[in-house]
C-alpha cells in the first residue's frame, strides 16, 4: 500500500438528518478511486490524499455544521482493529463519548458561523460543607 | 500552522483544527506513520523499541513505562507544535483512557515549549459548546 495513502472516519452528528447510506452513495457516486465502508456512525473512507480530501470537500457540502471528520491510524479492516476479525477496538469509548456531544459541538460551529456572540456563565459550584449541615440538619429533625 | 491537540485522539479537536484552516497533529496520525512503516511488528504493539528510546527524553527511567511510551509517541508532535488546543475537564471516557500522569507531563511541556495555547471546557449544554467552539475559532484564526 502506498505510504501517502490516508485512512478518514467521516462522523454524523445525531441531530443530522444525514444518514450513513447517503454519505456512501454519494462516494461512490463521485467515482473517485477509493475504498468506502459503511458504518453506525458513518463511513470511513481510504485512498490517497487528494482523492480522499475531493471526497471529504463533496461528503461536508451534505451538512457542513454536522459532518465532523477526523483521520484514522489503522487501515479499514486491519485485521488488529476490524470487528470481523476480533480485533480490539480501545477507540470506541472515545467515539461513543465525542458522538453524543456532537449535537452540542454542531450547534456551536453553526453559532460560529452566523459570528453569534455568546457570554461566558461560571459552572455552578460545589455544595458548600454549610449547606450540607444544614440540609442533614432539617432532614434529621 | 501545526496544532497540537490535547487529548491527541479526539475527533470534536481534531475536525475544528482542520475546519478553521490548520493542521492537527493527532495521535492517530502518528499511528498511522507506524502502521505504513513496514518495520513495525506483529499486533498489537504500536510502539517499537526504537520509541521507547525516544521517550526516555521526555520522562525519565524512573517513570512507569506507559507513561514513557505514550510521550514517546506525543513529545515528538509537541516538538513539532505551533499552537495547542486543550480540552479541559472532560469525563473519564473522553480522551486517551488511562494515565493521568501522562496528561499532566504533555501539558507541561506545552508550557516549557511556551507556545501559544488555548484552553476549553469540556461542553456540558449548548451555550457551552457555542462558547467553546466561539473561542477555539477565534484562538485559530488569530495565529494567521
Amino acid at each position: 500500500m502506498a505510504k501517502e495513502f490516508e485512512t478518514r472516519m467521516i462522523v454524523i452528528s445525531p441531530s443530522s438528518p444525514v444518514t450513513p447510506d447517503q454519505v456512501t452513495r454519494l462516494v461512490h457516486s463521485l467515482g473517485l478511486k477509493i475504498t468506502v465502508k459503511e458504518t453506525c456512525y458513518g463511513a470511513m473512507i481510504e485512498g490517497g490524499k487528494e482523492e480522499v480530501h475531493k471526497a471529504l470537500v463533496a461528503i461536508r457540502k451534505l451538512d457542513p455544521d454536522r459532518i465532523f471528520t477526523k483521520v484514522r491510524g489503522f487501515p479499514i479492516g486491519d485485521t488488529r482493529r476490524c470487528r470481523a476479525h476480533h480485533g480490539s477496538r480501545p477507540g470506541f469509548t472515545q467515539l461513543e463519548k465525542e458522538w453524543e456531544c456532537l449535537k452540542l459541538v454542531d450547534k456551536g460551529v453553526s453559532a460560529a458561523e452566523r459570528g453569534e456572540q455568546v457570554c461566558e456563565r461560571p459552572r455552578p459550584g460545589k455544595l458548600p460543607v454549610k449547606r450540607l449541615r444544614e440540609i442533614v440538619d432539617e432532614v434529621s429533625k | 500552522m501545526k496544532v497540537f491537540i490535547v487529548p491527541p485522539n479526539s475527533l470534536i479537536l481534531f475536525d475544528l483544527v482542520e475546519r478553521y484552516g490548520h493542521e492537527p497533529l493527532s495521535l492517530m496520525g502518528a499511528i498511522h506513520e507506524r502502521i505504513v512503516n513496514p518495520e513495525v511488528e506483529s499486533p498489537p504493539m504500536n510502539v517499537t523499541p526504537e520509541d521507547v528510546k525516544k521517550g526516555l527524553k521526555y520522562a525519565g527511567i524512573e517513570v512507569p513505562s506507559g507513561i514513557r511510551g505514550r510521550l514517546a509517541v506525543w513529545g515528538p508532535l509537541i516538538d513539532q507544535a505551533d499552537a495547542a488546543v486543550i480540552m479541559d475537564d472532560a469525563p473519564f471516557e473522553f480522551g486517551c483512557v488511562g494515565c493521568h500522569r501522562t496528561d499532566e507531563m504533555v501539558r507541561y511541556y506545552i508550557k516549557k515549549r511556551k507556545i501559544p495555547s488555548i484552553v476549553v471546557r469540556y461542553p456540558t449544554n449548548e451555550e457551552e459548546a457555542k462558547l467553546m467552539v466561539a473561542k477555539i475559532k477565534e484562538f485559530l484564526e488569530g495565529l494567521k
